[in-house]
């Protein structure tokens, strides 16, 4: 993990194709300009992590099919 | 071929209908092949299960069974990914969470399955649409 101090305005390059500078600087928050690939997924991390809770939460409760079946019928 | 489900007993299937989730999905990485089998013809439900491990399974639904007007918008990283040609290609469903109490059922309409039946490749795709939630109530009324 590196660690990097930048100011405002200031940028990083990662690899051939990312560059992520800071826009603007408050206090409590850091505004980012990322540059990267269309193809490359940006995502704020907080909302990964609660697909990621979700996910392992909904195969908790292992229902078989038999009861599938008779849920949703009305 | 077939797998052994703890919960749903022998499932059988062809090579043909195997999924492949090149990321894996979130809080599961490692596992990247899976099958989709229906409950039964006329339950909304589908179950997808995991090949590579037999006891972990989803249950997922037609993200448009509990929104009519559900709509996304797929970035180019994700058409790309999953080489999509042709919009009829596209399957979207959601991963359903279990309740013992039927109301409290609810489906992940903001992280829906994105399935191309052309290339057999899918992914999760992460929406940072507002509208739509997390855990949306299955069952409304």
């Amino acid at each position: 993990m590196l660690v990097i101090t930048r100011k405002k305005g200031e940028s990083i390059l990662i690899g051939d194709n990312i560059e992520i500078s800071i826009s603007k600087i408050e206090e409590g928050s850091v505004k980012l300009a990322i540059n990267a690939p269309r193809e490359m997924t940006i995502l704020r991390k907080e909302l990964y992590e609660e697909v990621e809770h979700e996910n392992k939460e909904a195969v908790k409760m292992k229902l078989n099919i038999d009861v599938l079946k008779k849920l949703g019928k009305k | 071929m077939e797998i052994i489900s703890p919960v749903h007993g022998k499932m059988i299937y062809e090579e043909k209908e195997i999924i492949y989730f090149e990321k894996g999905i979130p809080g599961f990485d490692e596992l990247k092949k899976y099958i989709i089998k229906e409950v039964d013809e006329e339950s909304p439900f589908k179950i997808m299960q995991s090949i590579e491990n037999a006891e972990l399974g989803f249950i997922i639904i037609s993200p448009f069974e509990i929104k009519k007007d559900y709509e996304i918008k797929l970035s180019n990283e994700i058409i790309e990914a999953l080489n999509i040609q042709n919009q009829k290609d596209v399957l979207l469903y959601s991963i359903v969470k279990l309740d013992s109490k039927i109301e409290n059922i609810t489906a992940n309409l903001k992280a829906p399955l994105v399935i191309n039946i052309n290339s057999k490749k899918g992914q999760q795709y992460i929406l940072d649409k507002e509208d739509y939630n997390i855990r949306e109530k299955v069952f409304n009324n």
